[in-house]
C-alpha cells in the first residue's frame, strides 16, 4: 500500500469519527461503572476472545523473549522513540484542554527531544524538567462535556470507549511516522507493537494471576484508569466511598437479581 | 449602689469575674481541645495502621529471597487480618447478593476473602529493590471516613499511588478499599464478582477464589 492507499482509508476513518462523536453526544452515562457501562457486551465479548486469542498465541510468545533478550537500555530507547513519536498528539490535546502552560511544555519537550534526544531515542527532557504527560483526544472531550458512550473492545487494538475512538484518527495523522514510505513504516510498527506488549507483560501477568473474570476484570480497570487520566491523577473525592452508604443504608439493590 | 462600689465588694466582684473568665477560658480551650484532639488523634490512628501495613511489606520484600510464599503469608496475615475491615469489604463487593447467603456462608466467604488477600500482598511483594513507601497526605471524606494517600517509590520509575480509604470501627481504623493509581480494587472485584455470579453461581465464585489462592501459592 502507498501513501494514496493510506488515503483511501481517509473516508472510512472519518466516518468513524464522526459516528462516534455522534453517539458520544448522545449517549447519557450513568455516574457508577457498575454494571452499566456496557451495552456492547455480547460483541465485546467476541472481540476480546480474538484478542486474547492472538495475543495468547502470537503476540505474547514473540514478546516474552524479546522481553527476555533485549538489553534494558535499548528497550527504553526504542519506548522512548515510539512514545516521542506520539507526542505531538499530547500536544496538541494539552491545547485544546486548555492547559497552555503544559501544552508549551510539551511542545518544547517534543523539540528537544526530537533533536538533542536524537530522534527521541534518548529522553533528555524529562531531567531538564519538561515531563511527559498523558494526553488524548478522548480525555480531551471528556473534558469538555461529552460523555464516555460504551465500552468497546476494538479487534487487533484493545479495550476502549466510544468517546476515545476519534482519538485513533488524530493518533494516527499526528504521527510523523504514518507519512513515511511503507518498507519502512510496516517493520518498524512490528517492532513498536511487539516493544508495546512486552512493556505491558507485568501488567497482563498480574491481571492474569489476579483475575477471575478476565473480560470484567480488563473493563473495570481500563474504565477506571481513564477517569484517573481524564482527572490527571486527582479525581474527585465526593462520591468515592458512595458504595459503602449503600451497603449501610440497605440500598444496593438495583435490581431483582438473586443468587442461582 | 454605693454599697457595691466600696472596696470589699469591688474586690468581691473582680475576683469573682476573674473566675468567670478564667472558667469560660478553660472551657473554650476544653472545647477547643475537644473538637481538635480527637480529630488529631484519630488521623494518626488510622495512619498508624497504614504504617504499621507498609513496615510488615517492607519487611517481607527485604527478606524475599530467603523467605517462601508460606513464611511471607505466615508473616503477613496477622497485620492484614488486623488492618481491613473483611466483613464490611464483603458485604459491599457481593452487595445484592449478600443477604441471600446464610450465616455460615457469610462467615466462611469472609474467610476466604481473607485469606485471598493475605495471598495476594505475599505473592506480589516478593522482591526488593529500594522501594520506599511514603504516606503523602489524609483527607476527611463524609461519615468521619478518611482517604489516606501514599506511594511507593522507587528508582528510575515513576511511584505507584497507593490510597487507602479507611473507616472507623468501634474506635479501631480499618482499611477497606485500596485504589493502585486510580483502579479501585474493591469497585473492580464488585464487578468481577457480581458477572460470575450472574453466569455460574456463587458456589462457582467461591471455586475460583479457592483456585486462584492455591496457584498463587505456587
Amino acid at each position: 500500500m502507498n501513501r494514496s492507499g493510506k488515503i483511501r482509508f481517509l473516508p472510512i476513518i472519518l466516518a468513524l469519527l464522526f459516528i462516534s462523536i455522534a453517539s458520544g453526544c448522545a449517549s447519557t452515562q450513568p455516574k457508577d461503572t457498575f454494571d452499566n457501562n456496557d451495552q456492547l457486551e455480547p460483541v465485546n465479548r467476541v472481540s476480546f476472545n480474538f484478542n486474547e486469542t492472538l495475543d495468547q498465541y502470537i503476540l505474547k510468545p514473540i514478546a516474552e523473549p524479546y522481553a527476555k533478550y533485549t538489553p534494558p537500555i535499548y528497550r527504553a530507547g526504542i519506548t522512548n522513540f515510539f512514545d516521542n513519536l506520539t507526542y505531538l498528539n499530547v500536544v496538541l490535546n494539552s491545547f485544546l484542554q486548555g492547559k497552555f502552560g503544559q501544552g508549551l511544555s510539551d511542545a518544547t519537550r517534543f523539540i528537544v527531544n526530537s533533536t538533542l534526544g536524537i530522534g527521541g531515542l534518548n529522553d533528555i527532557a524529562t531531567p531538564m524538567g519538561l515531563e511527559k504527560h498523558d494526553e488524548d483526544l478522548g480525555q480531551t472531550l471528556a473534558v469538555w462535556g461529552v460523555g464516555q458512550g460504551s465500552y468497546l473492545v476494538i479487534p487487533l487494538s484493545g479495550p476502549n470507549t466510544v468517546r476515545n475512538t476519534p482519538d485513533m484518527v488524530t493518533s494516527t495523522v499526528l504521527n510523523p511516522f504514518w507519512y513515511i514510505s511503507n518498507a519502512i513504516l510496516w517493520p518498524v510498527s512490528a517492532l513498536n507493537l511487539i516493544n508495546t506488549r512486552a512493556n505491558l507483560l507485568e501488567a497482563t501477568n498480574l491481571r492474569d494471576e489476579a483475575a477471575i473474570e478476565p473480560y470484567t476484570f480488563t473493563r473495570e480497570a481500563f474504565l477506571q484508569q481513564r477517569k484517573y487520566l481524564i482527572y490527571d491523577g486527582n479525581p474527585p473525592l465526593e462520591g468515592y466511598d458512595d458504595i459503602f452508604d449503600d451497603a449501610e443504608d440497605g440500598v444496593s439493590d438495583s435490581d431483582t437479581l438473586s443468587i442461582e | 449602689m454605693r454599697s457595691l462600689l466600696d472596696q470589699g465588694n469591688f474586690k468581691y466582684i473582680s475576683v469573682r469575674l476573674v473566675r468567670l473568665l478564667v472558667s469560660i477560658m478553660l472551657l473554650t480551650f476544653a472545647q477547643v481541645a475537644n473538637t481538635n484532639e480527637p480529630t488529631e488523634e484519630s488521623h494518626d490512628a488510622a495512619v498508624a495502621v497504614i504504617e504499621q501495613l507498609h513496615t510488615n511489606l517492607l519487611e517481607v520484600m527485604q527478606a524475599a529471597d530467603t523467605m517462601s510464599f508460606a513464611e511471607r503469608y505466615s508473616k503477613l496475615e496477622p497485620t492484614i487480618t488486623e488492618s481491613f475491615d473483611t466483613p464490611i469489604i464483603v458485604k459491599v463487593i457481593l452487595s445484592r447478593y449478600w443477604k441471600n447467603l446464610t450465616n455460615q456462608k457469610q462467615e466462611n466467604f469472609i474467610q476466604l476473602f481473607n485469606r485471598q488477600t493475605i495471598a495476594t500482598y505475599a505473592s506480589r511483594f516478593d522482591s526488593y529493590s529500594d522501594e520506599i513507601f511514603a504516606i503523602k497526605t489524609v483527607e476527611q471524606l463524609k461519615k468521619g471516613r478518611l482517604l489516606v494517600r501514599s506511594e511507593i517509590r522507587s528508582k528510575g520509575e515513576s511511584p505507584v499511588n497507593l490510597d487507602y480509604l479507611m473507616h472507623n470501627n468501634n474506635g479501631n481504623w480499618f482499611i477497606i478499599s485500596v485504589i493502585a493509581d486510580g483502579v479501585n480494587d474493591l469497585s473492580l472485584k464488585r464487578a468481577e464478582y457480581s458477572a460470575v455470579i450472574k453466569k455460574n453461581g456463587f458456589e462457582n465464585l467461591v471455586t475460583n477464589i479457592e483456585k486462584k489462592i492455591v496457584e498463587m501459592e505456587n
